[in-house]
């Protein structure tokens, strides 16, 4: 859901001149940086002091396509550059397979940083940024902004109170034809992207199961990665009280794209970017409850307000005033779950292929 | 066959099926051609050399075909972009040595509801009521003037409802039955030239081969005579969905209203070369107008919910009344075409790729 973007250059050189405020570099200018953290930004500063003082990408076309949001801060094609900077803060949004290396430069030189999922290349990759932080004593936001949406900290909620009785088993459905608008091939390539699908969504998914219903107990896993990257992923998922759940991602064929949560005495339903809307079944009344939520008699935060308030977090996190909501800690566990999938995948089946097809795919996919 | 072939439109549907018969059975090597990152999507299953380049822009399809043997052309598009297509990719071709291309026309080109005796033979025109049957005849024309001049071999087929996994006509369909939505226009009967989509990759693999293939069109179908009701029953089976559901309908009068009117002048290359210099408020001012005009009617608070109710459109009421089975002999006699898959085991596959999307089957 590509966000619509709206820049107050009066507005930003007022804020832009705060003395005091902490100095917040970007890394990676691609089209996450672009559709979502820049327009967010220009929005964050206004609650809290924050100066963006420089962005970073190896492409001069990006930086180009970046200035126009943040006309006063310096535009840098080396990396090294911005630590010279001596920022305070840093996003990095760059391709993955640069948020270890990145991430952890920056940590090292007292830099606290909020990371764009997938946190890293794997699990040690993660492990390492993790001991970093600990060690320069920064914080490691990871950014998973689904668990800022009100419709899933209300899912949760509901998972944790009972009010629908216990969980017995989901469906998770999302994806769809490929359009997201990729501003380079990083996505689909194996020695930039350690995975496909599974690897891009799948760590909102796992990361939001693990957050409702804990680590799983089984899983088994298939996806349709033929000597390169996955763009269809089946997961089956087993959980020690009894929980089942199913998870279909996509990057090839239309997709639903829900969420579906059956409870003893009822059923939830999410649609995927959705943040403050939810349906409800109870079992033994005839209609579904559909609807907005509200709070203080407002309604929720949105999808775009839900990673402004992502942002927010962390600049409070770094100055100590609030609870980091997505720490590196906790969005190492879907890395986790992703990696053991990998290591134990099966080539889905996919029932028009020729046998002479099929024996071929299955020598082409091979477990990572 | 172990050249090395560009595929152009290689992520749509027919492309994805054809890198994946022929990447799997190591028929061809192949370089796939996209038109941006994102289009990489569905190949990026494979370990394959893609290029990037603009169906329009000659030069960098030339780059792309660089090395290449031939070029199958399958871009999807708007109707614009299919004919400006047709004469770059042949120059580009050309330009970067390739021996043959096998261009993806459409049996559209003779109509949604052919004439009976309709074969290669008959002549085309550019009045159809839908600008991609006239874009796919003025691009049919541009390559064969291009032949006329050029070295690149040319090769035209023409399928009829091209089916199978990925197809709009499979996901379409079962969408409509799934929500109520689907119809009939005269109980069904109406003949639908299917091919499924692998006798269509048999026919293009035959035309890239077939030395006195050069310069022919050929349409291509199943080897069945298929109805819509044939072609929607099994879609509904797979499904576990009843037939007597779907709306009978009688075929509606069309006639351009007001929106196609508008639409038409609004994509018109004049006014298109003129909205550039439009001021932005006059432009506001147009646009809320068309709104105006065009948005529907509010509906009466007391009127009574009404059942889903299915969008009759006029592409598929002309297809529901053909009465004709395109012919595929001359593919047959020049090429050895065979549709080998039959049009039940094609569905089969079909329904097994709704299943592997996650419709609810019931198989």
């Amino acid at each position: 859901m590509p966000a619509t973007v709206y820049v107050n250059h009066a507005y930003l050189a007022i804020v832009t001149n705060y003395s005091d405020a902490s100095r917040l570099v970007l890394v990676g200018c691609g089209a996450i940086t672009e559709l979502y953290y820049a327009p967010a930004l220009l929005e964050a500063l206004k609650y809290r002091k924050i100066e963006i003082v420089a962005f970073y990408d190896p492409s001069s076309a990006r930086l180009a396509a970046l200035h126009r949001f943040f006309p006063h801060a310096k535009a840098l094609t080396a990396f090294e550059a911005l630590i010279d900077l001596q920022p305070h803060l840093a996003v990095v949004a760059s391709p993955p397979k640069f948020h270890a290396s990145q991430a952890i430069a920056l940590l090292g030189s007292g830099v606290h940083v909020l990371c764009e999922k997938p946190m890293a290349s794997s699990v040690a990759e993660a492990e390492t940024m993790i001991s970093a932080a600990h060690k320069a004593n920064r914080v490691l936001a990871i950014g998973l902004f689904r668990r800022f949406f009100p419709a899933l900290q209300a899912v949760k909620a509901l998972v944790n109170g009972g009010a629908l009785g216990a969980t017995t088993s989901f469906r998770f459905t999302e994806g769809g034809v490929f359009n997201w608008p990729a501003a380079s091939a990083s996505f689909f390539q194996k020695q930039h992207s350690q995975g496909g699908v599974l690897h891009d969504l799948g760590v909102h998914i796992l990361d939001l199961i693990c957050w409702w219903f804990g680590e799983p107990a089984s899983m088994a896993y298939e996806d349709d990665a033929m000597g390169n990257l996955e763009a269809n992923s089946h997961l089956r998922l087993g959980f020690s009280n009894g929980l089942t759940g199913e998870v279909r991602m996509s990057r090839d064929t239309p997709c639903s794209n829900q969420y579906q949560i059956d409870f003893e005495r009822g059923r939830v339903v999410w649609r995927v970017g959705e943040g403050n809307r939810l349906e409800m079944c109870f079992n033994d009344v005839p209609f579904t409850l559909a609807g907005e939520l509200r709070e203080n008699s407002s309604t929720a935060d949105s999808y775009h307000q839900a990673f402004v308030k992502q942002i927010l977090n962390f600049v409070s996190a770094a100055r100590g005033t609030e609870s980091l909501v997505v720490p590196g800690e906790e969005a190492i566990m879907s890395m986790r779950l992703i990696e053991q999938c990998y290591g134990s995948r099966h080539l889905i089946s996919m029932p028009w292929f020729t046998e002479p097809e099929t024996i071929r795919a299955r020598e082409l996919a091979r477990p990572f | 066959m172990s050249h090395k072939i560009a595929v152009l439109g290689a992520s749509g549907f027919v492309g994805s099926r054809l890198l994946e018969l022929f990447h799997l059975t190591g028929l061809a090597t192949l370089r796939p051609v996209v038109r941006n990152y994102s289009s990489l999507a569905r190949l990026a299953r494979f370990d394959l050399d893609w290029t990037i380049a603009d169906a329009c822009d000659q030069a960098a399809l030339a780059d792309a075909f660089e090395g290449c043997d031939a070029v199958v052309n399958l871009v999807a598009a708007n109707p614009d972009v299919i004919v400006a297509n047709a004469t770059a990719s042949y120059l580009a071709a050309q330009a970067a040595g390739v021996k043959r291309m096998v261009f993806m026309s459409s049996a559209s080109v003779h109509g949604q509801a052919p004439a009976p005796g309709t074969d290669e033979s008959s002549p085309l025109h550019t009045h159809h009521r839908f600008a991609y049957n006239n874009a796919k005849v003025r691009a049919e024309r541009a390559l064969n003037r291009c032949r006329k001049r050029g070295s690149v071999e040319l090769v035209i087929l023409r399928p009829g409802i091209v089916f199978g996994p990925r197809s709009r006509w499979v996901s379409d369909i079962a969408d409509q039955l799934l929500s109520d939505r689907a119809y009939f226009i005269n109980e069904g009967q109406g003949i639908c030239n299917s091919i499924y989509v692998d006798n269509l990759i048999e026919a293009i693999q035959l035309a890239l081969t077939v030395p006195a293939a050069d310069g022919e069109t050929f349409l291509v179908g199943d080897r069945e005579r298929v109805t819509w009701l044939e072609f929607y029953s099994r879609i509904a089976s797979g499904l576990g969905l009843d037939l007597s559901r779907v709306a009978r309908v009688a075929p509606p009068q069309f006639q351009e209203g007001i929106f196609d009117i508008i639409e038409a002048v609004r994509t018109s290359k004049p006014v298109q070369a003129l909205l550039p210099v439009v001021p932005g408020a006059l432009k506001q001012a147009a646009k809320g107008a068309i709104q105006a005009v065009t948005a529907p009617p509010i509906l009466s608070p007391w009127r009574l919910r009404a059942a889903p109710a299915p969008d009759v459109t006029e592409e598929m009421t002309q297809l529901h009344l053909c009465s004709v089975q395109l012919p595929w002999v001359k593919a047959e006699r020049m090429l050895g075409y065979q549709a080998k898959i039959s049009f039940a085991e094609g569905m089969q596959r079909s329904l097994g790729w709704l299943q592997f999307a996650g419709y609810p089957t019931v198989m």
